[in-house]
Formats: C-alpha cells, structure tokens, sequence
C-alpha cells in the first residue's frame, strides 16, 4: 500500500510517499521512513492521523505494533500519515542514570572534602556528628538502588524522552543535591534528637524497602520487552492507592527530612511531592478513563491517589 | 446590579491607573528637574517618596489580576513588579551608598517614562473606552528603547551595589539555628544579575510578540 508522509502544515514530507507491504505495520513505517531519512530515527518520530481542520480533537498516534491496515479507514491501498519530529531523543536509562549520578557523587564531596574552607570558614569544617555520617550512608544508598533499578527493575515501554530533559533534569536534580548537601555537612549545622533521628531515618528505610517491592508489582505489568501497556497495578500497597510508589517514594524523603531537619530537605521534599502528584493525577485520570467497565474491561477501583488521606 | 459592577470597576480602575500615572509624572519632572539643576547625584532623594508610592502601588495590579479584575495573567505580572520592588526597596532603598550613582537617573526615567504611557493608556481605556491609536504606537513602540536602557540601569546598580551589600550582611540570616537554615542577601543578588541573562532576551521577545499582535489588530480594526 501507498503511505503519503505529511507535515503538520500539510506539506508533502516525503516525496512520493512510501510504498510498503499491506501487511506491514507502523514499526515497518518507522524503519522506511528512517532509510529515507538518515537524521530521523523511530523514537524521534512523531506518527498520527490526519485530524479534520476546525476539529478540537486530539489526533490518533499510531501505535508501533499495530498493523497499518489498522488505521486505514476503508481505503486499504493508501494511508496518509501526519510525521511531527520530537528531535533528539534518549532512552529513559540514560537520561535516569545522569540525573542520579550527579547526587550520588556530589553530597560525598560535601562531607569527605573541606570545601566549605572556600565558602570562608576556616578551622575544623569536617562533619563530626553521627547523623551527618548516617544521612551519607542513607543518601548515597537510595540513590544508588535508584541507579540499579533503573538498569535491573524499571521496565520501560518503547518510550524515550527528549535530549533537552536530560539538562533540565540534571539541572533539577544536582541542584538540589548540593543545595542539601551543603547544609547537612555543614560546619555550623545542627542535629536533632538521637530519638528523632532514629525515628526518622528508620521510618525512610522502611518506607525504601516497600518502594522498592512497589517497583517489583509495577514491573511485573509488563512483559520483558515492556510491553502490556496500561494495567490495574494490584497488590500490596497499590490495592488502597493508585501511585503507591510515590508515596513511598515521599514518605521516604520525609523520614530522611525528620532525622536530618534542614530547611533545604524540606524545600526539597514539597517540591519533589508536587511533581509526583501531578503525575499522579494524570495516570490515575489515565488509569479510570482506561478501565471504565463498559466493553468487558473492569471498572477501575476506588483507591486514593497518591497521599491518603488529603489526595 | 451586573452593569452596576461594571461601571464601579471602571471607577475603581480609572481613579487608580491615572492616581499612579501623576505619581509618575512627578518621578519624571522632579528627576529631569534635579538633572539640570542639581546634578545625577540628587536625583535619588528628590524622586525618593513618588518613586516608593507609585512603584509600590504596582502591588495592587498582581491583586486586580487575581481576582479577575484585569484580564492580564498573573504570571507575567509578577516577575515584572517582582524585579521592580526589587531595585525599588531592595537596592535603592536599602543601600544608601548607591543612590548616588548616575544609573539612578536612566533607571527612573526609563520606568517612568514607560510607566507614564501605560498608565495613561489604561486610565484612558476605562475612563473614556477608547484610546487613539499613536496612544497605542506609544505603548508597545518606546519599550524598544527603554527596556534595554530600564534593564542596563537595573542590572548596572546591582552590580554596583554588590559590595554594599556584601559589607553590610542586611537581610542575612546565619548558622546555627535549629532548621539549619541560612540566608545569604550577597548571593542572592548574584542570582538576581544570573535571572537577567535569560530572563530579558525572554521577556523583549514577549514584548516584541506582544506588539505584532497589538498593532497589527488595530490596523485591521
């Protein structure tokens, strides 16, 4: 069948269209459309139907797996394909294990290196409280499972991000990693309670340990080549909330935050919390819209979203 | 009782838009005034209470769009006035030791002006319905000049500035304390000159869209 490739703008993309099997399916569109084109690569391709103009609707993306003739509305010798280039794209694995890397390596130099001697204080500057040598223990520990289920755990569906977000998650990231290292290791800092801390950094250890098996369900939705798509995650804590994962995820730094009490920590932990509801309103809004109960699919379940008992 | 609201907004909006563009026109009179007579250095201190009120006032706009008063949205607003009560009360008012400076004088001229115009635009909207249309060239046509010159003066005294700054530890707060906070004034207005680098190429390219669209409307109107 004939496949005309179409901009946004409607100009012609690739002259003559392709010409490909009427049985080929859109990964198939994807490798000619990549032959033809050396610059865009599967991933940074953008792949929809033409959408009416006037019409509100949000256009359908073409699903790699799916045959063309899928899309093909009646018409079974040619299709016409909107092509939108997303430009440089990086697998999830790479752009996660930069953002990580980057605390992990900067809240050490904090605490082994005098480098608070170039911020003007002179004297003794190295840590010398106990729970500043725990707060390093429990810092570079959870970044470094992080690391390791980013290679060994996480299952990623085809998905790759643009090239920009690596430099604006970094940013995010070593920022905010140094902004709290600096205060931690601090040579004015001060500590709280050995009760507290107890309590705080065994609360985080715990609520680690029930992210890290929240990950496991979540991984076991999918197959090993990330496929599955979208499933009602069961199980565990995923059986009262929808985004348990973040939970345990925030309930963690907030231990951290109890046992080590630094303005920075907590600056931290409320703006990490705000971006995590936020994608946990989508997915939970994704997740009801998917599972509506009508056509066969189960009706997705009451749960809370993300922080019982506010959200 | 629904057109009763709507001309006690334009009461309201009329009184404070041509109440502030006055404060204005005095920040300019008495800074061209004080230029001839005087010299840059005094500049400062006979501008000082106009310049305070009218920049000040400027508070009251981020409250007018919140409540839905005004149709502009908040988020461009708010780093606007932010970056002006900024120099206004934390540079200018804060550190004596730069008032003198002659970046004072292209600073206030430049809001003024500018500040002059658009207040007067708005006070003629709502009083009369209607502004002409050289009213409208005015407003979207002399920030061409006036933000690089606004945002050199801005810039300039804050760097000038710096060592004041720096000497006097105003607004800091140090270690130890209890939430292991600190607050370094100095720093902080590094970050400030650093916003700059990206924020005003961002902010001219708003106007600069802003003014196609503006003039270009009213030329099919």
């Amino acid at each position: 069948m004939k496949v005309s490739l179409v901009s946004r703008s409607g100009r012609e993309f690739i002259k003559g269209g392709l010409e490909l099997n009427d049985s080929a399916t859109v990964a198939d569109l994807q490798e000619a459309i990549h032959k033809r084109t050396k610059k865009f690569y599967p991933s940074r391709q953008r792949l929809t139907l033409p959408v009416p103009s006037g019409s509100r609707e949000r256009p359908v993306v073409l699903n790699y797996k799916k045959s063309l003739k899928d899309y093909c509305d009646g018409n079974e010798n040619s299709l016409t394909v909107v092509f939108k280039d997303l430009g440089p794209q990086v697998s999830y694995r790479t752009l996660f294990f930069f953002e990580y890397l980057g605390p992990l390596i900067l809240y050490p130099v904090f605490y082994y290196f005098p480098v608070y001697k170039f911020f003007g204080y002179k004297g003794d500057v190295l840590p010398v409280h106990p729970v500043q040598t725990y707060a390093l223990y429990y810092w570079c520990f959870h970044y470094f499972k992080r690391i390791m289920e980013t290679f060994f755990v996480h299952r990623f569906s085809h998905a790759t991000s643009p090239l920009s977000n690596v430099f604006r998650n970094c940013a995010y990231y070593w920022t905010f990693g140094a902004y709290i290292a600096y205060y931690v290791n601090h040579p004015l800092y001060t500590p709280v309670g050995d009760l507290q801390m107890k309590i705080g950094f065994g609360f985080g250890l715990v609520c680690q340990l029930a992210n890290f098996y929240c990950h496991i369900i979540l991984k076991n939705l999918r197959g090993p080549d990330g496929s599955g798509g979208y499933q009602i995650p069961r199980g565990f804590l995923f059986n009262i909330v929808t985004c348990a994962n973040y939970t345990t995820e925030i309930y963690q730094w907030l231990g951290f935050n109890i046992a080590t009490q630094t303005f920075a920590g907590y600056v931290f932990l409320v703006v990490a919390a705000s971006i995590m509801t936020n994608w946990a309103l989508a997915k939970h809004r994704r997740l009801k819209k998917l599972f509506d109960g009508k056509d066969g699919r189960p009706k997705y379940p009451r749960r809370w979203i993300i922080l019982p008992p506010f959200l | 009782m629904a057109s009763a609201l709507t001309l006690l907004r334009r009461l309201y909006l009329s009184i404070y838009n041509w109440i502030v563009f006055i404060g204005w026109f005095q920040v300019l009179f008495l800074a061209l005034k004080t230029l001839k007579e005087s010299g840059h250095e005094h500049v400062y201190n006979a501008v000082e209470k106009p310049l305070l009120l009218a920049q000040s006032a400027a508070v009251l706009e981020i409250l007018h769009g919140l409540i839905g008063l005004v149709r502009s949205p908040v988020s461009s607003t708010l780093p606007q006035i932010g970056s002006r009560l900024y120099l206004t009360w934390g540079i200018l008012w804060s550190f004596p030791e730069i008032r003198t400076h002659v970046l004072v004088t292209s600073l206030v001229i430049s809001w003024a002006i500018t500040e002059i115009i658009r207040y007067s635009f708005f006070g003629m909207k709502e009083a009369f319905g209607f502004a002409p249309s050289w009213h409208l060239w005015l407003r979207y046509s002399t920030f061409l000049v006036l933000y690089p010159t606004g945002i050199s003066s801005e810039v300039g005294l804050i760097y000038f500035a710096l060592p004041y700054i720096k000497a006097s530890e105003k607004y800091c707060i140090r270690m130890p304390n209890k939430w292991n906070f600190s607050f370094d004034y100095f720093y902080a207005a590094i970050i400030a000159l650093g916003i700059y680098v990206p924020g005003s190429p961002h902010l001219y390219r708003y106007m600069l869209a802003q003014r196609k669209r503006a003039l270009s409307k009213s030329k099919k109107e």
